[in-house]
Order: structure tokens, then sequence, then C-alpha cells
């Protein structure tokens, strides 16, 4: 039985590489995910060790909440007091910040799309030259040779350098590598300036102090005795950290960062073997079909219906052992393609070896033999059934389960995803369960849908191939029946289809609805002119420019008002949780953001005392104008801020505002995010062209201030809604990139079936070649049933992401999403692009078709 | 219209082969399907081609149909020589001028016994000749039962409808290969009775590859075909005659 299994596996072997295809896909995808994010892993754990190398010990302030950098900074005279502590060899202070962009030789400014912008004093234990010679001098700066490279920078050249106050020019002394003396490992595009400590401190707004202290100790010298005597000696307001913690504690920032990266990485690998998982099932489900005379004929030979069950699983474990080990190589170099990709879209990763863990192997293995035998499952049910007069008879079918009971099957998995997706959605669960009720949800949904929709197939089938039928005679005909023969096969291949379609279109839906949100909140919040903000492209809350824009601009004759504004992600502890805050200046009131205040009043508020609230959280927290909300920063203050006001619209000011003046009490960072300015005398109800001339003539008088800070621009109320907007549509056509993929693998599958119908189909095509049927005629009508079969799951999918969508809009907080928009267009174009993907997917399977050798076909049994 | 040779003579030959040669595999196992072979099929009769299996009788058909390319030799169809023809051309021709039945499955399953039979007018997007397409259906006896579909009708139903598509178009030829193959002897004598009848009535040229002697009774003349070779011809054959004869030549 075995060895019939196996030659029966081996004599299709087109048939082989169509079942095996999609499980490689699968495969492949989950193993170079896996394989990638642990090889950065890897490399990234001997990067942090790289970097802490060299240093024993560490002397900073505590930090509960907020950034890194927001630790509050180490006074000159704790370094003079860790040098007296026996067993200590050497203190240096080291400076570090973000928002410290050099400018190319054009004056453009180098900006990383995401990663950081880092100033540093020189540190001799991270930083190597390879040119040049290290900063000595307050003019002078150092950069790594990544940035230097990709800049043309040139050792000896004068650059603008931005920093968090102001930006001045250095002339560049050296380059240097990062964290290894061979090769630069500066992390994922992040740009370096190092200055000598002096400058640093200065430019870096740290007078007379550190960001932390590193400690070297004596030869013979335990740390750990050393770390003791130093923690008494600095006092309680700061602390002492031994290597290993340093460590750990990049390891684990760098390990934070891949996980994300990692897992939307494997959320989409993991779409894309669900989708395999149908097109596997569909598969078998037709060879099964193709076979049932033979195996009548094995069973009618004395085989018994679990032989024969055993065979279909057994031929299954076969593809599944097959494409688990071919899946894995390509997953090794989709790893790498992947990596390489990473670096040409400005992520520079450290170039490790490519890792392959057993945790990896065994995932792949689960994916493999687990979607390859649970989709044979069925058929080997089904193939058990197969009587032996299969073999004798002429027209052989099997039998199939009743349209009723489908029916009834289907619409209870698809009444019980949508009341998981519901509980998820709106049931108000934590993370974990709405994640898992909401996807557990959609794949009910899904699955429900495919079982369900053999029930109508046929007649959507027919009156979408109605119009083919009326331009392409016979052909579309011939199409638009084969297209409606099998239900069952057509629903399933369309499922495929379904799903990458569903979620693309769901995602239209979200997208289209925060954008309508956006844009109608900036319509009615927005009152400033002008909005000045950096350069970088993309929305990034840690960006900033040089705090010394705000006064320059306000010195600007025709300007009357500018405010600033600061932002901390997760910066602040409101009873224990941690809450991100955003800043203006209260007695601007509402003159340049109006945030619909409901209660209280902006400009009441006490600028050291006082703190906004929209109205949700203020709701939690059971708190209404006048009452007191306790608030950490991170710097360990513990203040009450009395509530001034309570706004409705969070859309730009998020849900907690504060004054910049306590900002700048509370946070080491000056750097703004950006700015806003009205115009003197401006006003709407000026006639059209005063407005024109005051706009013009002050635009260029604001621009001459900006145009000095190359990390700077400006852009009056039109231009700032279209950047914001370009922005958003920016994100949402990455994830409608990723969620393609879906699709691809949909593709693969339509021309999988189409190839294994044709196939199956030999005969009939043979006949029909024979009256005289064209190779075109015949190539047309394979085409077309691949259209119709492909509208038919497009609708479907665009059906159901459209339901999704709305279901989400609805749940998602009134912060992001008000207003249920839908973008009718894209999904019209999505149904299109679906019929134009199906003739695509179809090209070779009516290439064979029209090759094959018409005797040959008519006498194929 | 395809492109044609003309031999310069108007003839009452439907189709002809003159030392059509067809040889399979190369060297030691190169295999003489047909060997020379020279033959006439009239207009207006009904030819049977008869051998033992092996003897090339298919081939002889298929060569003869379009459907199959020959060695060496030439085939006409009327005044065509089908060596001269593209693949494309030669799917005209066969959608034009000749009409197939086949053993079995002889029937596209998506369509109606009339989709069927129009078929090849139907892909040559030529409308039917309405009266002569009544004169068809009426005589295999399928008026009430042109809108089904292949699977709800019998056996002999579905070969009836076969034999009407390949009346349909009033083409110049019907190649019949072994059209009674896979029905019982009544079913199979009815169709047979049909077949005589449209080449008596309705004026059809039938040419029909059969083992069975009472299958080759039903027609004017018979072929017999040995190793690729014409051997031997019989006009106005009965069973028993055919059947001796291929005793004879089995023997040999």
């Amino acid at each position: 039985m075995f060895k019939l299994t196996l030659r029966n596996l081996l004599d299709k072997k087109i048939r082989f590489v169509l079942t095996t295809s999609t499980v490689v896909i699968g495969v492949m995808f989950v193993v170079g995910v896996f394989v990638l994010t642990d090889s950065i892993r890897t490399s990234f754990d001997e990067l942090a060790g790289d970097i802490e190398a060299g240093v024993d010990l560490t002397v900073r302030s505590p930090l509960d909440i907020g950034d890194e950098l927001d630790r509050v900074a180490v006074p000159q005279d704790i370094a003079e007091i860790a040098e007296t502590v026996p067993g200590v060899a050497s203190v240096d202070g080291r400076v570090v910040a973000r928002n410290t962009v050099i400018s190319d030789g054009e004056g453009e400014p180098i900006l990383p799309n995401g990663p950081p912008t880092l100033g540093f004093s020189w540190f001799p234990t991270q930083f190597f030259i390879i040119d040049g010679h290290q900063p000595e001098k307050p003019d002078q700066f150092a950069t790594d040779a990544t940035t230097a490279s990709d800049n043309d920078l040139v050792v000896g050249d004068v650059y603008t350098v931005s920093g968090p106050t102001d930006q001045r020019e250095f002339t560049l002394s050296g380059i240097f590598n990062f964290g290894d003396p061979e090769e630069n490992k500066s992390i994922a595009g992040t740009t370096m300036a190092a200055f000598e400590l002096t400058a640093a401190q200065d430019f870096l707004d740290k007078p007379d102090s550190f960001n932390e202290l590193s400690v070297v100790v004596q030869a013979g010298a335990d740390p750990a005795v050393v770390q003791e005597a130093l923690d008494a000696a600095v006092g309680d307001d700061f602390e002492v950290v031994s290597q290993q913690i340093k460590i750990e504690e990049t390891q684990s920032d760098f390990n934070a960062f891949i996980s994300i990266f990692g897992n939307v990485l494997l959320a989409f690998a993991l779409i894309a073997v669900f989708v395999s998982a149908f097109i596997i099932n569909n598969t078998f489900q037709i060879i099964l079909g193709q076979r049932v005379r033979e195996l009548g004929l094995l069973r009618a030979l004395g085989a018994t219906g679990r032989q024969v069950s055993r065979s279909v699983l057994g031929e299954a474990a076969m593809v599944g052992v097959f494409s688990t080990v071919v899946g894995i190589f390509l997953g090794l170099g989709l790893a790498r393609v992947l990596r390489s990709l990473l670096k040409a879209g400005g992520f520079s990763l450290p170039d490790g070896p490519i890792e392959l863990q057993a945790r990896t192997i065994i995932f792949a293995v689960a994916v493999g033999m687990g979607v390859t035998v649970l989709s044979s499952i069925a058929p080997a049910r089904r193939a058990r059934g197969i009587s032996p007069m299969a073999a004798l008879s002429d027209s052989v079918r099997l039998t199939k389960s009743g349209l009723g009971r489908r029916i009834k099957v289907g619409a209870t998995m698809v009444a019980l995803g949508w009341l998981l997706l519901g509980l998820g959605l709106f049931a108000g669960l934590g993370t974990q369960q709405l994640l898992l009720s909401v996807s557990s949800g959609g794949i009910l949904i899904f699955i429900g849908t495919t079982v369900l929709s053999p029930a109508f197939a046929t007649q959507i089938s027919r009156i979408l191939g109605w119009p083919i039928q009326r331009l392409f005679g016979v052909p579309g005909r011939l199409a638009r029946e084969n297209a409606a023969r099998s239900p069952r096969r057509t629903s399933s291949t369309a499922g495929a289809l379904m799903i990458g379609l569903a979620l693309v279109s769901m995602a239209g839906v979200v997208g289209q609805s925060i954008k309508k949100t956006f844009v109608d909140t900036l319509d009615n919040s927005v009152q400033a002119d002008y909005f000045v903000r950096s350069t970088a492209a993309g929305f990034d809350p840690t960006t900033g420019f040089p705090a010394e824009v705000e006064q320059l601009v306000n010195e600007v004759d025709d300007v009357d008002l500018v405010v600033g504004y600061h932002f901390g992600l997760n910066s602040i502890s409101i009873n224990g949780s941690t809450k991100n805050v955003f800043t203006t200046d209260f007695s601007a009131g509402t003159d340049h953001m109006d945030p619909d205040v409901v209660a209280g009043s902006i400009t009441n508020g006490d600028p050291l005392g006082s703190i906004l609230l929209n109205e949700d959280p203020a709701e939690d927290l059971f708190v209404g104008v006048g009452d007191t909300v306790v608030v950490q920063f991170p710097d360990g203050a513990v203040v009450g801020l009395e509530v001034a006001a309570i706004y409705a619209d969070s859309a730009i000011f998020d849900n907690y505002v504060i004054d910049n003046a306590l900002w700048n009490e509370h946070f080491n960072r000056p750097e703004l995010l950006f700015l806003t300015a009205s115009i003197s005398g401006f006003s709407d109800d000026l006639p059209e062209e005063q407005q024109v001339a005051l706009l013009a003539s002050s635009a260029e008088a604001i621009r001459n201030v900006t145009d000095e800070f190359p990390t700077v621009s400006v852009e009056n109320r039109v231009e700032f809604r279209q950047s914001q907007q370009a922005q958003l549509d920016s994100f949402l056509i990455t994830i409608t990139v990723f969620l393609t993929l879906a699709l691809f693998i949909a593709l693969i599958g339509i021309a999988n079936t189409l190839a294994l119908s044709v196939f199956e189909r030999t005969r009939e095509i043979g006949l029909l070649r024979a009256v005289g049927l064209t190779r075109r005629q015949l190539r047309r009508s394979v085409r077309w049933e691949a259209a119709i079969v492909s509208v038919f799951g497009a609708i479907l999918g665009v059906g159901l992401g459209l339901a999704f969508g709305v279901a989400a809009a609805i749940a998602i907080p009134d912060t992001a999403v008000n207003t249920v928009a839908v973008p009718w267009g894209s999904l019209a174009i999505y149904v299109v692009v679906a019929a134009v993907a199906g003739l695509i997917a179809a090209i070779i399977p009516a290439r064979r078709a029209a090759r094959m050798n018409v005797l040959e076909a008519i006498a194929t049994e | 219209m395809p492109s044609t040779t003309t031999t310069g003579i108007e003839t009452d030959v439907a189709a002809r082969a003159i030392g059509a040669t067809k040889f399979y595999g190369s060297g030691d196992t190169e295999v003489r399907a047909l060997d020379g072979v020279t033959a006439e099929f009239e207009r207006g009769h009904f030819s049977a081609i008869m051998g033992p299996s092996g003897s090339g009788k298919s081939t002889l058909m298929h060569c003869l149909a379009g459907l199959d390319t020959l060695t060496d030799g030439r085939v006409f169809i009327g005044d065509t020589d089908l060596s001269t023809l593209s693949e494309r051309n030669l799917t005209l021709l066969r959608r034009d001028k000749i009409g197939f039945v086949f053993q079995a499955f002889n029937l596209v399953p998506t369509l109606t016994a009339l989709e069927n039979i129009t078929l090849p007018m139907d892909l040559a997007g030529r409308d039917p000749d309405q009266e002569w397409l009544d004169r068809v259906i009426d005589a295999v006896g399928l008026a009430d039962r042109t809108s089904h579909r292949p699977s709800e009708l019998s056996g002999g139903q579905q070969q009836r409808v076969a034999v009407a598509r390949a009346l349909a178009s009033n083409p110049e030829i019907i190649f019949a290969d072994e059209p009674t193959g896979n029905l019982d002897s009544t079913t199979g004598a009815e169709i047979l009775d049909f077949m005589r009848d449209a080449v008596d009535n309705l004026g059809q040229t039938i040419v029909m590859v059969t083992h069975d002697p009472v299958a080759a009774s039903h027609a004017d003349r018979a072929v017999f075909l040995v190793d690729g070779k014409i051997v031997d011809e019989m006009m106005e054959p009965t069973a028993e005659m055919v059947l001796d004869e291929m005793k004879l030549l089995s023997r040999r």
C-alpha cells in the first residue's frame, strides 16, 4: 500500500509540484520570518556586549517611567565623588541626546525614516576612528562610517548640525566605526554625531552634567565590591549598575524593537499559511475526485476502506514532509532576501550569520505537516466511503454532503464567528483575549463562508459569466458553465482569494475612516495660520527641532503669536499606568488649536499646576474641572495637578495636556515636536485679496527664518493638512502591500486548481478541439473561467472586508475613528484587480490546455 | 476558409489517402502503424474500415480526419491536401468540413443536447441551417430532449446526440470511431440504422472504424487493414462474410 502511495506521487509529478507549492510557500514565510528575527536578535545581542565592553559600572539617576534619555542628569560633583571611591580606576561622564541632525554637503538634513539621530560625547570604548581623528576642539565632530559614506561626508569639511536647542557649524574631524573596530555596527539607520565632552555638554544641553558616568575599576578589584562602595558614595538620588545589567538592558531594548517587527511579519506569515491551507484542502479534494476510479479498483481488489483512506493520508504526509524540507531551505533564502530588502530600505542591520534555531524547525514542521495532514482528513474520510463499484461504473462521482447540512454547518460557523468577533471588539477584553477572540472569530467566518458559499456559487457564477458569454460566444459559454459546474471547487478556490481581499478591504475601510476622522478634526480644530515642523518624513513623535526656532519665529514682524508643542510617549504615570503627554501654552487658549472644550477653560489653567483632560480619561478617572489628578514624571517628581478644562477632540491633543512650563521643569527635552504661528491682523473676514497678500508677505518673512534651519519646514494650513494626509496614505499603502502577499498566494491557488481542472477535463478538451475549438478559443475559455472564479471570490472578500471594516471602525475609540467611511472606489478596483489577476493566473494552465495533443487527450482514460 | 491545394480534378471522392505512411518511435522500437496505404472514400457512401486491433485502422482514420499527421504520403479531404495546412487551419477544417462520432465521452457535460449538437457551428460563429437542423434532430428522435444535459440522457441517447452533432453542420465527411463500442447490441443497431439512414436519405458520407462484423454489415463497403496495409476490400458486406474474412486474416 505504501509503495502504491509513493508510486502515485512520483507518477504525477506536475500534480505533486502544484500541491506542494502552496505548502512550501507557507512554510517558507514562517521560516523566513523566524530566521530573520533570530539572526537580527543574535547580532544585536553580540553588539550589546561589544557596546558595553570596557565599562565595568555605570552611575546614573533612577528611572521609573519615560525614555532612557529622560533620566535626570548626573552633576559634575557626583563624578568627582565617584573618582575618590576606592577601587575606581577612572570615571568618564557621558552625554547623549536625540535629534542631533547633520546636514550633508548640499545642506540637506540627514533624516532616517524612523531610526534616531543621536548626538554623543566622544567615547573611546565605543567609537573606533577609521579616518581623520577624534573631535578635540569645540567646533569639531565625528560621525559613523555608514552615515559618512551614505551621504558623502568628507573629513575636513564643515557641516551644519542641528541640536536640541540650536544649530551650529562643525568641522568633520574624523569618521569612526561604532561598536567594533573592524566594522561599523550602528543600528538600523541611526545617524551618530560625536563631540568633544565639553562641546557636547554645551551643544546637547547638559551644562556641567552628564547622562551617566562610566566607571572602570582598578585591575584586580572586584567590581561587585566597588559597586557597593560607589552606591554608598553617590547617595540615594543615584544608582550604580553593573556591566551585565547594562548589556541586558541594551539587549531588551533591541528585543522590544525586534519583537514588534517580528510579530508583524509573523502575522502576515500566518495569514499566508491560513490561505495555503485552503488551497491545499481544495487540491486534495480535486485529486481525490480524479482518483476515485483507481481507489475503487483498489477496493475491488481487496483493499479495506481504512487502507484506502490511509493511503490518501500517507500521500498528504509525504507532501507535507517534502514541502517542509523545501520550505525550510527556501525560508533561509527568504530571510537573506528580506534582510537585504530592509537594508536597501534604510535599515542598516548587522551582517551576522543566518541562524536556524530548533524552535524554527519545530514550527516549520508543525505548519507544513499540520496543514497538509489536517487538510487531507476530510478527503481521506471520503476516500474510505468509495465503493468498489466506482471502478466499474462509467460515471463516477464522490458522494457529497448534502446542501442542507452544508448550509446548517456553514451558517452556524459564520454566526459563531461574528459572535466571537463582536465579543472581541465590544466587550472590552484585554489585548491578548481580544486578539484571540477576533482572530478565531475571523477564521470561523472565513471557513463558514467557504462552507456556505457552494450553495450559491453556481447561480453567482452564471450571473457573472453572462456578460462573458455574450461577448465571447462559445468559449465564454464554456467558461461560464465550467465555473458553475462544480460549486464546491469554485467556492474553495475563491475562498483563498476571499481571505486576502477581505483583509485588504477591511484595512481600506478602517484606513479611510481614520483619514476621514483626521481630516474632519483638522478642519474643525486647527486655527493657526502656519505650522513649523521637522522635515523628517513620516510621523515620529520622538523627532524634534531646535527650541530657538520658536524665539526666532516670534521675532518676525507679522507674527503675533507662536505656540510650541512637545510630546512624550509613555512619559507620565497616572494612577500607576503610563500615559502619553502632550504640551501647549495654556495662555494661547484655543487660538491655534481648538480641541472642543466641553468644560472649564484652558486659559484659566495654571501653567505649573494644571492639566487638561480628554473627556474619556476624565470619565475613567472620575474627575471633573477643579478636581486634582496626581501625575508622576520621569524625574521622579509626583505632582498634584488641577483639571483646568475637559475637551472632546483628542485627534491632535491626545488625552493628557500640560503646559510647556511644566514640561521644561520635568523633562530634559527642549527640542520641539512642532510649533504654530498666527499672523497679526489676519482674519477670514478680510477681503480675499488682502488675505492672499498678507499670507504671501508673512510666509516669506517666516521662511526667511526657517530656511536657516535645514531640519525645519513651514506649511500653511492647507499644506499642513495635505502633508498629514499624505503620511496617513503612505501608511495605508504599506499595509495594503503586505496584505497583497495573501492575494499572491491565492493566485497560485487559482492557477493550481485550474491546472488540475484542465488535467481532469483532458478528454473533454480533446473532444472540443476535435470538433473545432481553436487553441485560442480554448485558452480564452480557461482564462475567463478563472476570471469568473476570481470575481466570485473578490465579491465575497470585499463584502466580508466591508463588514469587518465597519465593525472595527465602530469599535475603535473615537479618538482615532469617530466616523465610518467606505472607500467605494478602491473596493471596486479590488474586484477589477482580482479579475485581471485571475486572467493572469490562468495563463499557464490555459497554455497547457491548448498544447494538449488532441488524439492523446481523446484517448485518455 | 482554410487555404486549399486543388488537385485540378473535380471528383466524387470525399477523402483520399495516397501512400499514407505513419511510423511511431524510431530504431528498434519503430512501429509501422500505416505502411503506404492508398484508398479512396466516395461521397454519399457508408464505408467501414475493419481490422484486428493494432492493424492501424484508427491511425488511418485519425490521419484522414486531420487529428494526426503522416510520416509520409498525403491525405485529402475533398480537394484539400491536409499536409499543407497549419494547425489552425486543420482545426478550422475539422470544424467546418468534418463530423466526428467517438466511441465514448462524446459530449461536453456542461452543455445541453442542443448546444452540443450546434457546438461546431457555434464555435465557428455560424448560424445553423434551421431547416436542416430540425430534420437532423427529428431523424435522431431527440426533439423532446434537446434541453437535457448529457448526464440526464442514456448512453444510446448520448450517442445519438453525438451523431446529430456530426450531421448538423452538413459536413463533407463524417468519421466514426467504434461508435457502437460502448453500447449494447440493440442500442448499437439503432445507431447504425440511423447512420445508414443519414447516408441514404440525407446524402451524407460516413467512414466508420470498427472491429465488429455486425456493425460493418451496415456499410456499403468494407476495407480490411492488417499491419498497416490494406489487404482486402468487400462491397455490400454481410456480417457472415466479414466474420469469415476476419477469421482468415487473423490466421495469416
